[in-house]
C-alpha cells in the first residue's frame, strides 16, 4: 500500500515542473517543521508524566515523617515534614484533581508516559515518511536541474 | 481604471475571508484538545467510587466536589464542546466555499485587467 503510493508519487513528482516542484518542497519542508515542533512539545510532556512518576514512586515508607522544605514561592519555602505517603492528589487535567492512592497514582503516570509514547511512535512514522518524500522531491530537483544545466552546455557549445 | 479598484477591493475581501478562515480554523483546533483534555477527565471518572475525593481548581484554591457533581460536570462540558464543533465546523465550511469564490472573483478581475491592458 505504501510503496503503490511512493510509486505513484514518483511518477507524477517527475511529470511537475520545476517551479510547483519548489512549491511543494516548501510545503514539505513547513509540514515537517511543524512536526518536529510538535514531537519535541510530546517528548517534554512525556518527561514531565516520567517526573510526576519519579516523584510518586520516592513516598516510600522510609520517606515518611522525613522533613522536606515546601516552596510557598519560587524563593520562600517553609519546612513541612511527609505524613500521608500513602495518599497523593493528581492532576486530571480541566481543572480537575483526584486523590490517589500513591500506587495508583504510579499506574496513572506510567499510562500517561506509555499514552504518549504510542503517540511519539505514530509521530515518528510520520515524520520518516514526510522526510522521505522530501529526499524524492529533492532528488528530481536537483536532476532536474543537472539536465538543465546541461542542456545550457550544449546551448554554448 | 475602476477595474483596478475593483480588483483592489476584491482582493481585500478575499484576504478578509482568508484571514478568517484561518482564524476558525486555529479555533476548531483549540476545541479539538478541549475536547481531548475532557474525554481524559472522564475516562479516568468512569471507575470512580462516589466516596473519591474529587477537588477543583477554583482560583488558586483547590475546593472538594461531589464526585457525581464533577462527572456530570465533565460530560455537559463535552456536550457543549462537541456542539461548538460542530458549529465552528459549518462555519468553516461556509467560509471555505466562500473563499473559493472569492478566488475565482479575483481570478477573472485579474484577466479582464490583463487583457485592458494589453488593449
Amino acid at each position: 500500500m505504501a510503496d503503490k503510493a511512493s510509486t505513484q508519487q514518483a511518477v507524477s513528482l517527475s511529470d511537475l515542473p520545476l517551479p510547483q516542484l519548489k512549491q511543494v518542497k516548501t510545503q514539505l519542508e513547513e509540514e515537517l517543521n511543524f512536526l518536529t515542533t510538535s514531537y519535541a512539545k510530546l517528548r517534554k510532556a512525556q518527561a514531565t508524566f516520567r517526573e510526576c512518576k519519579n516523584s510518586a514512586a520516592a513516598l516510600t515508607p522510609a520517606a515518611k515523617d522525613t522533613t522536606t522544605l515546601v516552596p510557598l514561592t519560587t524563593s520562600l519555602y517553609v519546612p513541612g515534614k511527609l505524613s500521608d505517603i500513602e495518599h497523593v492528589l493528581v492532576d486530571l487535567g480541566t481543572g480537575y484533581y483526584l486523590e490517589k492512592t500513591t500506587q495508583d497514582a504510579i499506574g496513572f503516570y506510567q499510562d500517561k508516559c506509555d499514552y504518549v509514547q504510542k503517540s511519539l511512535d505514530k509521530l515518528q512514522e510520520t515524520i520518516t515518511e514526510k522526510q522521505n518524500n522530501l529526499q524524492s522531491v529533492v532528488n528530481v530537483m536537483k536532476y532536474r536541474l543537472a539536465q538543465q544545466a546541461q542542456s545550457e552546455d550544449k546551448g554554448d557549445n | 481604471m475602476s477595474l483596478e479598484a475593483k480588483l483592489e477591493a476584491v482582493g481585500k475581501e478575499f484576504q478578509t475571508i482568508q484571514h478568517n478562515l484561518s482564524k476558525t480554523v486555529e479555533q476548531r483546533q483549540k476545541l479539538e484538545s478541549q475536547l481531548q483534555e475532557n474525554e481524559m477527565v472522564q475516562k479516568e471518572f468512569k471507575n470512580l467510587n462516589d466516596d473519591a475525593n474529587v477537588y477543583k481548581l477554583i482560583g488558586p484554591v483547590l475546593v472538594k466536589q461531589e464526585p457525581t457533581e464533577a462527572k456530570s460536570n465533565v460530560n455537559k462540558r463535552i456536550e457543549y464542546i462537541s456542539a461548538e464543533i460542530k458549529r465552528v465546523e459549518g462555519l468553516i465550511k461556509d467560509l471555505s466555499m466562500k473563499q473559493e469564490k472569492k478566488r475565482k472573483e479575483v481570478y477573472e478581475l485579474q484577466m479582464a485587467f490583463q487583457e485592458n491592458k494589453e488593449q
